[in-house]
């Protein structure tokens, strides 16, 4: 088998599992919806304006739920060995990491899409006038956090502290994540023209980059037994 | 043996470093000039950059021994950078109680988003997460594999967070920061720094040593008590 049809593999069965159970794509997609009722309660819209702190609302709103979904990765292959099953596969360690995050990134950016979809609905969240842009964002932020959040559940769910590790694994090598993506996304919706979220595309471009190369050499020295 | 040697070595530099410290207290209290503009309060960054230095200096450490030891797998480069890394959380957390003690002073609160302020909290949770995963995993050879990764894309990430932290505070510019560094120092307050940043070095490489051969002779003794049983 080549690589990429070793990374296709992976891809495809975590994307039918995860089709068929729709454990951790229901998970975050409700946790997505709820916390946006809740948010809707815990600001007074007559003195903040949402469009104004939407930005970080949504980011924030991806990382708690994305966690939610990305710390269970391994839950469900942890059961029988089948995980023994997949690192024993002639597939090179980074193909599955690569297989990995890619199903999850497919899973994450969904819930994304979403969740600028419940802003817009709840909030009347106005796009501005590059939604393309804000995509593309959304997506170079989710790919890093994916590549870290995956690394880094694999860590935790072979400790005893299991998912509770996480947040505080991920949370301090997320702040470039949310500091570019927030500014992009503010910057978006205030509709600022395209030269000013350049810089911060690039950025969040660079940190998807890192924490892939990062997580695709690590990723072997973690699940070795 | 060697490891004798680099106890008795530890020991040494922790003697002199801690000499060291007394006579950089000497100075700071009695002998540096004080700052213009600041007062006595700048004093305490004698204290604070010297630890701020060993907390970085530290994680490099860390980072570096955590890389080789995947690599070719040797026992003591790990020991090497877990002993690093709880000396670097020590001089990390000296870190983040001095810097308050003079902010609430020369800028007129305690905490403040600033870039290296910010970047030495995340220091500190790198560690606390690095010493997390190290005590809960079953498998002693897992946790000490999980660490070295945390210490590595930390390590990695961390000219990232500071950079996005320095833009950040570029975006919303807070109202009248001193910078701690003046324009030019006194030969006298530079040779209090010099002082310093001599002594917490030693200090940390001493007990770094000590911790190591601390860890090397407990981690023979579990090797001895297991062939002891079987």
């Amino acid at each position: 088998m080549t690589y990429l049809s070793q990374i296709y593999a992976i891809v495809w069965k975590d994307l039918l599992l995860e089709f068929r159970t729709r454990e951790r794509i229901a998970a975050m997609g409700a946790f997505a919806v709820l916390a946006g009722i809740l948010f809707n309660f815990s600001m007074d819209q007559t003195v903040v304006r949402p469009q104004d702190i939407a930005a970080g609302l949504i980011w924030m709103t991806l990382v708690f739920g994305g966690l939610l979904g990305i710390g269970r990765t391994f839950h469900l292959e942890a059961q029988d060995g089948a995980f023994q099953g997949v690192l024993t596969s002639p597939a090179p360690k980074d193909a599955i990491y690569i297989g990995k995050i890619t199903a999850n990134f497919v899973l994450l950016y969904i819930v994304a899409l979403l969740v600028v979809g419940i802003f817009t609905l709840f909030f009347g969240l106005d796009l501005g006038d590059h939604p393309g842009m804000l995509a593309l964002a959304l997506a170079l932020g989710s790919l890093g956090f994916v590549a870290l959040g995956t690394l880094f559940s694999a860590v935790s769910s072979s400790t005893h502290m299991g998912e509770t590790l996480l947040p505080i694994l991920v949370f301090p090598l997320l702040v470039p994540m949310i500091i570019y993506g927030v500014s992009a996304t503010s910057r978006l919706l205030a509709d600022r023209p395209i030269a000013d979220v350049a810089g911060n595309l690039r950025m969040l471009g660079a940190f998807a980059v890192l924490a892939v190369g990062a997580g695709a050499v690590m990723f072997r020295f973690v699940v070795e037994e | 043996m060697p490891s004798n040697k680099l106890r008795v070595g530890g020991s040494a530099m922790a003697v002199l470093g801690v000499l060291g410290i007394l006579v950089l207290h000497w100075m700071v209290f009695f002998w540096t000039p004080t700052e213009a503009s600041m007062g006595i309060i700048q004093r305490i960054f004698y204290i604070h950059v010297p630890s701020a230095w060993v907390a970085f200096f530290a994680f490099g450490i860390v980072a570096l021994c955590g890389a080789v030891y995947l690599w070719l797998g040797d026992e003591r480069l790990d020991h090497a950078a877990a002993s690093a890394a709880e000396g670097g959380m020590v001089f990390t957390t000296i870190v983040l109680l001095t810097g308050p003690l003079w902010g609430r002073i020369a800028w007129g609160t305690y905490w403040t988003w600033e870039p290296r302020l910010t970047l030495t909290l995340l220091l500190w949770f790198i560690y606390l997460g690095y010493f997390l995963v190290r005590s809960s995993t079953e498998n002693p050879e897992r946790g000490k594999r999980f660490s070295a990764v945390v210490g590595i894309v930390g390590a990695l990430d961390i000219p990232l967070i500071h950079l996005s932290v320095l833009w950040f505070r570029s975006l919303h510019p807070t109202p009248v920061v001193v910078k701690p560094e003046g324009p030019t120092l006194h030969p006298d307050m530079l040779l209090t720094l010099a002082v310093g940043l001599i002594s917490f070095t030693l200090l940390f490489l001493g007990v770094f040593l000590q911790r190591y051969t601390l860890a090397v002779a407990t981690h023979l003794a579990a090797v001895r008590e297991r062939e002891a049983r079987s």
